[in-house]
């Protein structure tokens, strides 16, 4: 082996540990009893926190709606997607590359600008139509599918133009030399050809709109999607049914990803021919055993097993007795750290530090563990930041 | 106008009438309703007072230029360092994500164009992937969890005798940049690899066998072809860490933020939208002109981005 | 299968009324004028970029003409869309749908005219009969083989029964063996089916050996148009006779010419040929000489002259050789006398001659190069 394929495996393993290492860890934490997410100390093994997240109620009724929006999205999303590649795959090259910058550009767009435009317009035309249209129009669910729509569109748009890329369009010529009228031809050709493109298109934005934060954030008002409310509650402090949700959305994606790779496989073999096709597809048994459906069934079956013996576990056992061991060890320390006060006090007449403020107060309510903050706090969250800016001018 | 009408000719002559309304209305709705009215509204309101509601129409409501005045002065007629300063740490942070994030993903990108074959590369890709299915603030979060006070770096830290008083590295902000520069890998590592992907391995091998170093490789003969997929990348890597609003929000030190959260906190917190919109306005132009300002310098099209 | 009863047949004629073609400053067919007649089989040889893709799309409805008119069966095609003309285009690389079976291909233009499901499978089983293809019907295109994909898109074409059926070099990505093969094939085809066929192709053989008529043309216009025989022997431009065949080219200035007959004087002599196109020469004018090389004879009197042999190709049956005749090379070709007979060795002296009747005068013009 030469030294640059040495190199370049330890510099993929490297790059590969630092995508998996958080999310590994992320996985571990839910399955310690601790209240904050972490690995040591080991305090009990625990399934709790998946029963914490689905009670769960502010992320419950965000599911809902992020499922709401999201159909929203992709209904409008990816008819829109799919009118751009269109357009753009008729436009002189360079009209064609003026429209490209325009719709590409709410990619790029930070999506708080998005977020913020979006309210401000629409903010604008309810309240000059009033009544009924006003509250039909000014809701966190239209503004928030509106505002996805503006980039999300995007997306879909290019996986239509890579797909696009790769028609013939001698093939609609072809059905309409043959008598299909052009409408007949965009239906009975373009289209099926485009359909996995639709399917794959339809996935990504729907996925976009449920993961979107930034633009979201503005325009979903008082209401709360799925990823705002997941948000609120990690500003406000963390605990490890978070770290529950990450191993649940992990686990669709695997199950997902090994589906899919069954998928790809099957379809290789099957085009391949027969001398390509490999001994498992050969053999009826393995053949049947690698059939996607089967791979899922059986992923599905493997999860579902895991989560009902996990659902049975009980650690109230043992941390019950690890809570008795901290308060023990909380009440040592709390008199040891009274007694270095007091001797502090006398030698050099400070006052304590105040208590942790804002993300402080994640930590500040554990105990033993919080430490004891390095530098006094500003007077909590981002206020500090704004100390200095004066108060809207008023009009004159 | 010539030329669109002519496109919609060309498209109801090749897929009907039906087919071309469609595209007409759906792109006239994206580009008119969707993208630049809001943006225009925006602009708009960005020169206005903040009023109340029943004052809006009257002879109060009229365009200003205070909220732009504000952001660069104080009402004592000083700099307004503060926000200035945010703004200028913010692109700085992301410009610096942004060359991190180059400088990780390059010789990733290029081991999975011209080293990883078969399984090998089938399952980097998939790794690639795999992460991004997991929500954003979840990402975030991850890092939370690794850099906390208590997290797994601190106590490591501390068992093996790093160091002996928790870290605080959300205050530092190294949770923050470690945050960021994972979050837009992705971003960075496909239009580079579909760069490098274009470059026929035999000149690697051919440059190599000619005796040249693999750094000169690299510097004269895939750095070229992959130019383009790199300027692509770091534009949009860019453009969404300077927008980014969750990962400051969430790994951010309290005493340093972004300037996406200052915008966040006028609207959300004081309730001052046209002083946001503004800022929204200047954060906008600020961007977009530093991106077109670095395709510039690179001789790179917008036209590459997204490909 | 279209029936084609001779008492009542339709008119499939194509008419081309000085038609034009521009796309802005460029003309890329220019005053194509010309009938194609009901039933024949009719050829448009050019090389590559002489327009005749273009003029095929036109006749198809893909484009309209500059100028000039478009007919068909007498009809003005003009504003008639592709999918409302009588007339089925078989592309270059065939446009099959991939997605559609074999049977579901062939039935596509029953399809989109709302004919029964019922009817579509019978027809498109009866097409596949007429092919030679039976029961291939529920297969994938992906899964045919060239010459197979080719019948399909044949069949597919004939589905609707048009008058016209154009062919835009269907044959160029088959192997030479197949090639051969299916010109055979779509020559009884369209004797079988009576539908004037209307061949695009810069393989000179394929023009040659299908059609009932053939048009040359070169950078937008139409040079000639006759049948094989009289394109081969008999052609009216330098371009014609040079791309067309083997020709050698000798420059020379007219003496005399008497009706049809010309002496013209090259640096290897003076020599009779027959006057090509009618035209008429004053003495003195310069002209060009093609003599094919297997017009070429040793020993031959007329027109002799003497060359020295430089070198050989030899190709089994024939042997081609070329001869050296002042700064001039010229072609001849051989039949392969076997061990009897012998062509002799390089640097051999050759006397060489040729019939004035086998032999063309031509304005100076633009000789096609071998591509």
């Amino acid at each position: 082996m030469s030294r640059a394929v040495v190199f370049g495996g330890a510099y993929a393993i490297a790059f590969f540990s630092f995508l998996f290492g958080p999310l590994i860890i992320m996985v571990i934490t839910a399955f310690n009893s601790s209240k904050f997410p972490r690995v040591v100390p080991w305090e009990c093994f625990t399934t709790g926190w998946f029963a914490e997240l689905f009670g769960n109620q502010r992320l419950m009724d965000g599911l809902l709606n992020s499922v709401i929006i999201g159909v929203g999205v992709v209904a409008l999303a990816v008819p829109i997607g799919l009118a751009g590649a269109l357009a753009l795959s008729e436009l002189p090259s360079k009209l064609r590359a003026t429209l490209y910058t325009v719709l590409i550009l709410p990619i790029l767009i930070p999506g708080v600008v998005l977020g913020i435009s979006t309210i401000v317009l629409w903010g604008q035309i309810s309240r000059g139509l009033g009544g009924a249209v006003q509250a039909g129009i000014y809701n966190g669910y239209f503004l928030t599918i509106v505002g996805q729509i503006t980039f999300v569109s995007a997306y879909a748009m290019l996986v239509f133009i890579a797909r696009l890329q790769r028609f013939d369009a001698t093939q609609t010529e072809a059905a309409l030399d043959l008598g299909a009228t052009p409408g007949q031809a965009f239906r009975k050709i373009l289209l099926p050809f485009m359909a996995p493109a639709i399917g794959s298109a339809a996935f990504i934005t729907l996925l976009a709109s449920f993961e979107n934060y930034n633009t979201t954030v503005f325009t979903v008002l008082s209401e709360s999607t799925f990823t705002t409310a997941l948000a609120s509650k990690v500003r406000h402090g963390t605990d490890p049914s978070l770290s529950a949700l990450a191993v649940i959305i992990i686990t669709i994606t695997l199950v997902g990803a090994l589906t899919n790779e069954a998928v790809q496989r099957r379809k290789e073999a099957e085009l391949g021919g027969k001398a390509s096709r490999s001994p498992l597809y050969a053999n009826p048994v393995t053949r049947a055993l690698t059939h996607p459906g089967v791979v899922f069934a059986i992923l599905v079956a493997i999860v579902a097993t895991v989560s009902y013996i996990g659902s049975k576990h009980d650690s109230s056992v043992c941390e019950a007795a690890i809570l008795q061991d901290k308060l023990d060890r909380q009440a040592e320390l709390r008199a040891a750290q009274k007694a270095k006060i007091e001797a502090q006090e006398t030698e050099q007449g400070i006052t304590v530090p105040k208590p942790e403020g804002g993300f402080g107060g994640a930590f500040g309510g554990l105990g033993g563990a919080a430490p004891t903050p390095a530098a006094p706090k500003p007077e909590g969250g981002f206020g500090g930041a704004f100390g200095g800016i004066a108060p809207p001018a008023p009009s004159e | 106008m010539k030329h669109l009408t002519q496109a919609y000719r060309a498209l109801a002559n090749r897929h009907g009438l039906g087919a071309a309304l469609f595209v007409a209305i759906a792109v006239t709705l994206w580009v008119v309703v969707f993208i630049t009215l809001p943006q225009l509204s925006m602009l708009d309101y960005s020169f206005r007072f903040n009023l109340p509601a029943d004052q809006i129409g009257t002879d109060a409501d009229h365009y200003t230029l205070s909220n732009f005045h504000s952001f660069f002065f104080n009402a004592d007629g000083s700099l307004n360092t503060l926000d200035l300063v945010i703004l200028g740490r913010t692109l700085l942070a992301a410009a610096i994500v942004t060359l991190i994030d180059v400088l990780i993903c390059y010789p990733i990108a290029y081991i999975l164009a011209h080293g990883a074959k078969g399984v090998a590369a089938r399952l980097m890709v998939i790794g690639l992937i795999l992460p991004y299915w997991i929500n954003e603030i979840l990402r975030a979060f991850a890092f939370r969890v690794l850099f906390g006070a208590t997290g797994v770096v601190n106590t490591v830290g501390m068992q093996m005798g790093l160091w002996d008083v928790p870290v605080d590295f959300i205050r530092a902000d190294v949770a923050l940049y470690f945050g960021l520069s994972y979050a837009y890998i992705l971003l960075m590592i496909f239009p580079m690899y579909n760069a490098i992907e274009a470059l026929d391995h035999t000149q690697v091998e051919a440059a190599r066998d000619m005796g040249a170093p693999l750094w000169r490789v690299h510097w004269r003969v895939v750095l070229p072809i992959a130019k383009p997929g790199i300027v692509s990348g770091a534009t949009m890597v860019f453009m969404l860490t300077a927008g980014a609003l969750a990962a400051p929000q969430i790994l951010g030190g309290p005493s340093n933020l972004w300037f996406t959260q200052v915008i966040y906190q006028w609207f959300n917190e004081s309730s001052n939208w046209p002083r946001g919109s503004a800022y929204a306005v200047v954060l906008l132009l600020t961007c977009i002109s530093f991106v077109l300002l670095m395709m510039r310098v690179f001789k790179v099209s917008v036209g590459e981005i997204g490909k | 299968m279209p029936e084609t009863s001779p008492v009542n047949s339709p008119d499939r004629s194509v008419l081309l009324d000085h038609v034009s073609i521009r796309f802005g400053n460029f003309t890329a067919v220019d005053n194509a004028n010309l009938k194609i007649n009901s039933g024949e089989f009719f050829s448009f040889l050019g090389p590559s970029g002489c327009g005749k893709t273009t003029l095929l799309r036109c006749i198809s409805g893909f484009s309209d003409p500059t100028e000039g008119r478009v007919l068909i069966g007498a009809k003005d095609m003009k504003g008639v869309g592709p999918n409302k003309r009588p007339t089925a285009l078989i592309f270059q690389h065939l446009a099959l749908f991939p997605l559609m079976s074999v049977a579901d291909n062939i039935a596509f233009p029953l399809e989109v005219r709302g004919v029964s499901k019922k009817e579509r499978r019978r027809k498109a089983e009866e097409l596949l009969d007429m092919i030679a293809l039976p029961g291939i019907g529920d297969k994938k295109v992906s899964e045919l083989s060239g010459g197979q994909k080719q019948r399909v898109a044949i069949a597919r074409a004939l589905a609707v029964q048009p008058d016209i059926l154009l062919l835009d070099e269907p044959l160029s990505a088959l192997d030479l063996k197949l090639r051969q093969h299916m010109r055979t094939e779509l020559r009884a085809i369209q004797q079988q089916v009576g539908v004037t066929f209307i061949y695009i192709t810069h393989d000179q053989g394929e023009a040659l050996t299908m059609s009932d008529r053939v048009a040359v043309m070169s950078k937008g216009v139409i040079e000639q148009v006759g049948a094989p025989d009289q394109i081969y022997n008999r052609p009216r431009s330098s371009f014609v006779a040079s791309f067309v065949g083997e020709n050698n080219a000798l420059k020379g200035v007219v003496k005399r010419q008497s009706e049809d007959m010309a002496a013209l004087e090259t640096p290897m002599g003076t020599f009779e040929a027959r006057v090509g196109g009618g035209r008429k020469y004053k003495p003195g004018d310069e002209a060009l000489l093609f003599v094919r090389p297997e017009q070429l004879v040793p020993g031959q009197a007329e027109n002799a002259f003497q060359a020295t042999l430089s070198r050989q190709e030899f190709e089994g049956a024939t042997n081609h050789v070329f001869a050296r005749a002042g700064d001039t090379e010229l072609r001849v070709s051989m039949v392969n006398a076997g061990l009897a007979g012998s062509v002799g060795s390089k640097g051999d002296t050759l006397s060489l001659g040729f019939a004035p009747m086998n032999a063309t005068i031509l304005p100076v013009g633009q000789i096609a190069s071998e591509a």
